[in-house]
């Protein structure tokens, strides 16, 4: 009975601890009790790819100029009588379009780009049914934009980008008022009407939507100051065919 | 029963001790990265603010440079027209000085051709009238057609 008696605290006392650790980790394990805290990591920085805001990367430009005043030229038409000037666009790397106006009568064209850069002209030719003419150049165009998919219609925006009065290149805005019959009797077909503002000097100049796309070409203001634009479905109609466009005359 | 609820306290509190060292350590340990990070972001707020700074400083520099190359091609532009219209305008004067010198020509042999004329109708017996009537016409000719000129002459100098 003793040693019974003796034997007994002992075995009740590893019973306990062992109880007491169990119900420490089953406390632990339950969350009645908090847990031990991970180690901290080395470096808990994430690793980001670098990026650029889509309006930065559409503001990108080679020189600081917009494409939309990289792809203007000033024309320079030293004529069999006299001197004018007027405005164009490209349309690819050596293509310039721009009025029949602007290059007739012409000895010399010359063509100039909006950092006052002198492009050689190759050839030049006049479309017989529209105010319309396409400027070949032997050295490259620094930019060139889309053309629309379609005309555009009354109420749409329209920049235009040429050089008013034979001066500094311009950029002006207004809307598409609506489509009328050629006053001048100039084009085939019907013209678009706007009040973006054009002086003598733009004639040729790119008429733009808002995305930058090429919707028409100036060719001509009314006494109430709106601008006439030979609409693209017209410029796309003479593009396509080529005995559309003659070369310029000689002068006489 | 109270030896085991004093040993299971006993583990609690270990483990609690245990706990609260490691999460003190663990405090003080994010609490050090925490402020290196801290550190770290006031250097880089200071990088980009003179960063941006720079940056504004090279926008408006891109804008006057372009507005400058734009002036100077308009600049350009403007020369090269002055300088046609100069060639053109010269031409025209060449041509002009060269039609004078012609029909003042014209009109010098006009006259010299009538003075002859007066000379022989002075003395009209001595040649054949039908020459005279010949050259008569010839000066008569020759002398419309120096008026001709000239009235040419004139308007061009009148445009």
């Amino acid at each position: 009975m003793t040693v019974r008696a003796r034997r007994r605290p002992a075995s009740c006392a590893v019973c306990g601890l062992v109880t007491g650790v169990l119900v420490t980790f089953a406390a632990a394990g339950c969350g009645v009790l908090p847990e031990l805290p991970d180690d901290v990591p080395g470096d808990v920085v994430p690793t980001l790819a670098p990026s650029v805001g889509s309006s930065a990367r559409e503001n990108l430009s080679p020189d600081g100029f917009d494409a939309v005043q990289r792809m203007a030229v000033r024309i320079r038409n030293v004529g069999c009588s006299g001197l004018s000037t007027g405005s164009g666009f490209a349309i690819d790397e050596h293509t310039l379009i721009t009025n029949r106006h602007v290059v007739a009568d012409s000895e010399v064209l010359e063509v100039s780009t909006y950092d006052g850069r002198d492009l050689e002209v190759a050839a030049a030719s006049i479309a017989g049914l529209a105010d319309l003419a396409v400027v070949r150049t032997d050295d490259a165009l620094p930019s060139y934009p889309q053309l629309a998919d379609r005309d555009p219609v009354r109420g749409d925006t329209v920049l235009v980008v040429g050089y008013p009065q034979g001066g500094e290149l311009t950029v002006t805005a207004g809307e598409v008022i609506g489509r009328t019959t050629d006053p001048l009797n100039e084009n085939l077909g019907e013209v678009l009407v706007t009040d973006a503002p054009v002086e003598p000097g733009s004639s040729g100049s790119a008429a733009l939507d808002t995305d930058g796309r090429v919707i028409g070409v100036v060719y001509a203001k009314t006494s109430d100051d709106r601008s006439l634009l030979i609409p693209l479905s017209t410029v796309h109609g003479l593009l396509a065919d080529d005995r559309a466009f003659m070369a310029v005359p000689p002068c006489a | 029963m109270l030896g085991l609820l004093l040993l299971g306290a006993i583990g609690v509190g270990a483990y609690l001790w245990l706990t609260t060292v490691r999460w003190q350590d663990d405090s003080a340990a994010w609490e050090l990265k925490a402020r290196g990070y801290a550190e770290e972001v006031a250097e880089l707020r200071a990088e980009l603010d003179g960063v941006n700074a720079e940056l504004v400083a090279a926008r408006e520099q891109l804008a006057t440079a372009t507005q400058r190359i734009t002036d100077l091609a308009n600049e350009k532009a403007q020369l090269g027209d002055e300088n046609v219209a100069s060639q053109q305008y010269l031409d025209y004067q060449t041509r002009v000085s060269e039609a004078a010198g012609v029909v003042a020509t014209a009109l010098g042999q006009c006259t010299a051709a009538q003075s002859q004329l007066i000379g022989y109708l002075e003395d009209s017996e001595a040649y054949d009238p039908a020459d005279l009537d010949r050259f008569a016409g010839e000066v008569s000719e020759l002398c419309r057609q120096a008026n001709e000129a000239n009235d040419q002459l004139q308007r061009e100098l009148t445009q």
